[in-house]
């Protein structure tokens, strides 16, 4: 494993389909090791996807996807699983496993990873929890959280077995203000302080803007634009500068495709 | 409306057989990743089992002795109808257990696993996948086939023979509840005619290899009816359905081809 690399993820001439639809075509992208990383698009262009690629869930159908210097399409199953280990990833629902306790939830890759003692697992799983606020809550069923703090306890398991890549898949969807600026605070803290690679998808453009360090902006199956936050505010190109500044008319459309509006409410007369 | 034009139709036909070709291969990498290979979940591969014995076996205990008491019973009534008329009445035990035996037992005992425990997997896996938690397993690096999969086959594999066997039992007692103590038929020819026609090998074996094909086929349709679907709360709607419709079918199918390779004279 070349680990070494200055990047973490590498994705070479990828180009992903879906039935007849294209959902990326021959993208380049690179994710600097030790960074927090920013992909940013409109809703459906494809970033969730993305993860999903870099996490070998999905496999692209052209092109390399390069973690930790092991190309991910070439690898065997128990492979992949083993090289998973090293990947953590917050799902936008925070997909907890609903018939254990937020305990058992953030302890469960530690039980099937490692044979630690149940004391060792206790601490590391509190300490988890108490870094994202709810270590009083790790006796509660997930159907008992809301969204923002299920979310939370999927963040704690994420980090569970200290991963060198965090992927968080629109981490700022449904918390509140208190929330929200806990997390963005610890998403920087977590990648700083376990010297994590950090892969943020998300839409959410003041909060990812805020703590990356370099960001790309997909769209039409490209990526549009890339480079540090500031670079992108001050970017000549239009569909960049709309999507940063939130503007409604410009190159990217707001209404999905459709026949001509006077005609669809008044007919043909 | 307008007619679908002939090569049309003769497309979607061709693209129909390639969809069930696909799918029929998909299930069966399914089930060898499931059942073949490294296991992966340690010490916990017995304590999952156990689960899935508990909620897929156990608790499919009520239908099934429930309803094996109440098809004994109504076997020995139309038995003991048809039989008294020629004064063999003393037959009913050999024919209740014969029945149960060879066909009934495994049958009914597939038809209510599959719509108590079948349809009960599927939903459960289905809803696993949409809310992400096969996704967030791949993602920590545990195989979803192996954690989740293969312990409720091997739940199914095993408790459905057991079920069908704890039908037939209490269906032969049910039957001799009706028989003997309601219609006076003599207690020791009701046991006495079973004990003597029924053999090991040509019946209770044959009833045995029956459940086992059935508990495969029905558990396998069922999980990967689960794992394949479409993760949409109408999608997990209509995989449950498919279960319980394709694995009542198979049933019904494979029983006539066991029946005829096992008791068929060619």
């Amino acid at each position: 494993m070349s680990s070494d690399n200055a990047y973490a993820v590498e994705l070479k001439g990828v180009t992903f389909k879906r039935g007849l639809r294209t959902i990326f075509d021959n993208v380049d992208l690179v994710v600097p090791r030790g960074k927090v990383t920013g992909i940013m698009g409109p809703s459906g262009c494809g970033k969730t996807t993305l993860l999903r690629l870099i996490g070998a869930q999905l496999r692209p159908t052209s092109g390399a996807v390069v973690v930790n210097g092991q190309n991910l399409p070439s690898l065997s199953r128990s492979e992949l699983f083993d090289m998973r280990k090293q990947m953590g990833v917050l799902f936008q629902s925070g997909a907890l496993f609903t018939d254990l306790n937020v305990f058992e939830n953030v302890a469960f890759p530690l039980r099937v990873h490692t044979s630690l003692p149940e004391e060792m697992i206790r601490d590391i799983v509190l300490m988890k929890l108490q870094a994202v606020g709810l270590r009083g809550a790790c006796e509660l069923m997930p159907d008992e959280l809301s969204g923002g703090m299920k979310r939370r306890v999927a963040l704690a398991r994420a980090i569970a077995l200290d991963p060198q890549i965090l992927m968080y898949d629109e981490p700022f969807v449904g918390q509140d203000p208190i929330a929200m600026g806990v997390l963005v605070r610890l998403i920087r803290l977590l990648n700083d302080a376990l010297g994590l690679t950090s892969i943020v998808v998300s839409h959410d453009l003041a909060e990812t803007a805020s703590i990356a360090d370099y960001l790309y902006v997909v769209g039409d199956a490209q990526v549009l634009g890339q480079g540090t936050p500031a670079e992108l505010m001050e970017s000549d190109n239009p569909r960049i500068r709309q999507f940063m500044k939130g503007i409604a008319d410009g190159p990217v459309p707001f209404h999905y495709p459709a026949s001509d509006y006077r005609r669809d409410l008044l007919g043909d007369a | 409306m307008r007619r679908t034009p002939f090569i049309e139709r003769v497309r979607l036909f061709g693209r129909a057989g390639l969809d069930i070709v696909e799918a029929l291969g998909r299930s069966g990498l399914f089930l060898l990743h499931a059942l073949v290979g490294r296991n992966g979940t340690g010490s916990s591969a017995l304590q999952l089992l156990f689960k899935q014995l508990y909620s897929v076996g156990v608790l499919s205990l009520a239908i099934i002795i429930v309803s094996g008491i109440f098809i004994g019973m109504v076997l020995a009534l139309q038995g003991y109808n048809i039989l008294v008329d020629f004064a063999s009445e003393e037959a009913v035990g050999q024919m209740v257990a014969l029945t149960l035996l060879r066909e009934l037992g495994p049958v009914v005992t597939a038809l209510l696993f599959a719509g108590r425990a079948g349809s009960a997997l599927t939903a459960e896996i289905g809803n696993m996948k949409s809310t992400e938690q096969l996704s967030s397993l791949e993602m920590i690096g545990v195989d979803p086939l192996k954690y989740i999969i293969a312990p409720r086959l091997w739940a199914g594999f095993i408790s459905m023979p057991l079920l069908s066997a704890i039908f037939t039992v209490v269906g032969i007692w049910g039957g001799a509840m009706v028989a003997v103590d309601w219609l006076g038929v003599y207690e020791g020819s009701y046991w006495g005619n079973m004990q003597r026609s029924v053999e090991f090998q040509g019946d209770v074996l044959n009833g045995i290899i029956k459940s086992m094909v059935f508990a495969v086929v029905v558990t396998w349709i069922a999980v990967f009816q689960g794992y394949d679907c479409e993760p949409t709360s109408e999608g997990i709607s209509r995989a449950t359905t498919r279960t319980v419709v394709y694995a009542s079918l198979a049933v019904l199918g494979l029983d006539f081809i066991l029946t005829a390779l096992m008791f068929g004279d060619f």
